[in-house]
């Protein structure tokens, strides 16, 4: 990362508080190559590489997203005031359809200058599909070649929710999109590209998998996993890669189908 | 157990709720449990061998083969915590139901109940409105749906296409105390439990 390059921060949420943010200048060279690393989940990297919920250029908090934001953040700092923490934490932007948010969170926020984004009449969508829309339009002119979307908060709760989210990382398949839970993380890894995932055994692993989302894959191949992949056919209703284990710091993995990556987090 | 019958003795729930099988890989049961249930007399099948299936597979395996003269045709089984935790785990349980297609598999967490609905058959879902819905989905697993229908929805499908990239259905509503729907795919069937 050369030393000018300014990192660009953007923060969304879903169900909870998201954190967006570039991490990786593209290699001119390795056109068909994509590399992944989760170095945003290391709890000791320099503060102007870290998601940083101050630093963040945008905050955006998905309707229901902004109660989790106005319950939780006084509880991570519960030495003081909790008007004081909202305000420090406060989202630029709340968008979606509006029927989870709670009134008195809409009007708290609302006092402070948060912009209310009502997509209420939209209900092709989820509210974090309405999110990452914002995003990826936002400041057209700024360069997000870099930008990597990360969801908090992202599994659990109702299932329908979890398979919309999931669908989000397929229909912005050329969006970086990190969906995070307390136990897991898990991105898309598109067909169009080999995969390198580097793994920080510090704080990931080594429990995985690769799921053929929406389509079987008649041909996936891994390296550095415990039970690799060797043109092999994966499909719902067939195989597909769970408990599989991480063996090094890293693995590749190429297919003809989008495949969904999944690590699990380990708790600090 | 205990937890749920706090005015009473642990070992004595334990006794009355006691596993007639115990069956995995092992790698995850605690040395103290597996000796009480043992000690009980719970069937102790030790399948470590086995990496390729998952316990909840080796598990509906078993209920499958088991008493083979019983008569299984209404057979439904319900898996308890099936969601949440690892999501690899998660993606293992939802294979489960796509792997044994034939049998009523229901999935179960706090919030949701999630079942198979083959291609095979139209279905006809009855709404128990008190402890279940009103939030449900339809999702293609697997496989993109070219044509799906239903009745019972606040937004009904109407040969309409699903896929993941595209279309799914969440965040849906039931309307009513019955839901049709017939698909040229398997589709997995959600519905929001109540808090009770």
């Amino acid at each position: 990362m050369l030393p000018s390059q300014r990192k660009r921060k953007i923060t969304i949420s879903s169900l909870s508080f998201l954190f967006g943010f570039s991490f990786f200048p593209r290699r001119p060279l390795a056109m068909d190559l994509m590399h992944h690393s989760s170095t945003f989940l290391l709890p000791t990297i320099p503060s102007d590489h870290r998601p940083s919920l101050t630093a963040a250029q945008l905050r955006l908090c998905a309707d229901g997203g902004a109660n989790r934001v106005y319950d939780e953040m006084p509880r991570l700092f519960p030495q003081e005031d909790a008007s004081d923490v909202r305000r420090r934490y406060k989202p630029d932007v709340i968008k979606g359809d509006m029927d989870s948010i709670r009134t008195e969170v809409l009007d708290f926020y609302t006092s402070l200058g948060t912009e209310i984004i009502d997509k209420s009449h939209d209900q092709d969508t989820t509210d974090l599909h309405k999110c990452v829309t914002y995003i990826r339009d936002f400041a057209p002119d700024l360069d997000k070649s870099n930008l990597c979307i990360l969801v908090a908060g992202a599994l659990g709760g109702r299932f329908d929710h979890e398979m919309g989210n999931l669908n989000v990382l397929c229909r912005f398949s050329s969006l970086r999109i990190v969906l995070l839970s307390d136990d897991s993380l898990i991105h898309l890894l598109p067909r169009t590209h080999h995969h390198e995932i580097h793994i920080l055994s510090s704080i990931e692993g080594p429990h995985c998998g690769l799921m053929p989302i929406g389509m079987p894959s008649s041909s996936s191949t891994t390296t550095g996993l415990q039970w690799d992949l060797n043109e092999t056919e994966m499909r719902f209703g067939g195989l597909i890669s769970t408990s599989n284990i991480v063996t090094g710091e890293k693995v590749t993995v190429r297919s003809d189908s989008d495949l969904l990556w999944t690590i699990s987090i380990k708790k600090l | 157990m205990p937890r749920l019958f706090p005015q009473e003795d642990a070992s004595d729930v334990r006794r009355r709720y006691k596993p007639d099988v115990i069956k995995g890989d092992m790698d995850s049961i605690r040395t103290e449990v597996l000796d009480f249930y043992t000690t009980l007399g719970t069937e102790i099948i030790d399948k470590s061998h086995d990496q390729d299936t998952t316990d909840l597979h080796k598990c509906v395996t078993y209920i499958r083969d088991f008493a083979p003269d019983l008569d299984k045709s209404n057979l439904c089984i319900l898996v308890a915590g099936a969601l949440g935790g690892r999501f690899d785990h998660e993606m293992g349980n939802l294979n489960v139901l796509c792997r044994f297609s034939s049998l009523r598999i229901v999935l179960l967490s706090d919030d949701s109940l999630i079942h198979l609905l083959p291609r095979t058959h139209h279905h006809e879902i009855h709404i128990l409105s008190s402890i279940e819905g009103p939030h449900c989905g339809l999702i293609p697993i697997g496989m993109p749906s070219s044509s799906s229908t239903t009745t019972g929805l606040q937004w009904d499908l109407n040969e309409t296409e699903m896929r993941f990239g595209g279309l799914i259905s969440t965040s849906n509503i039931v309307t009513g105390e019955k839901v049709t729907v017939q698909s040229d795919s398997d589709l997995l069937w959600t519905i929001s439990i109540k808090k009770l």
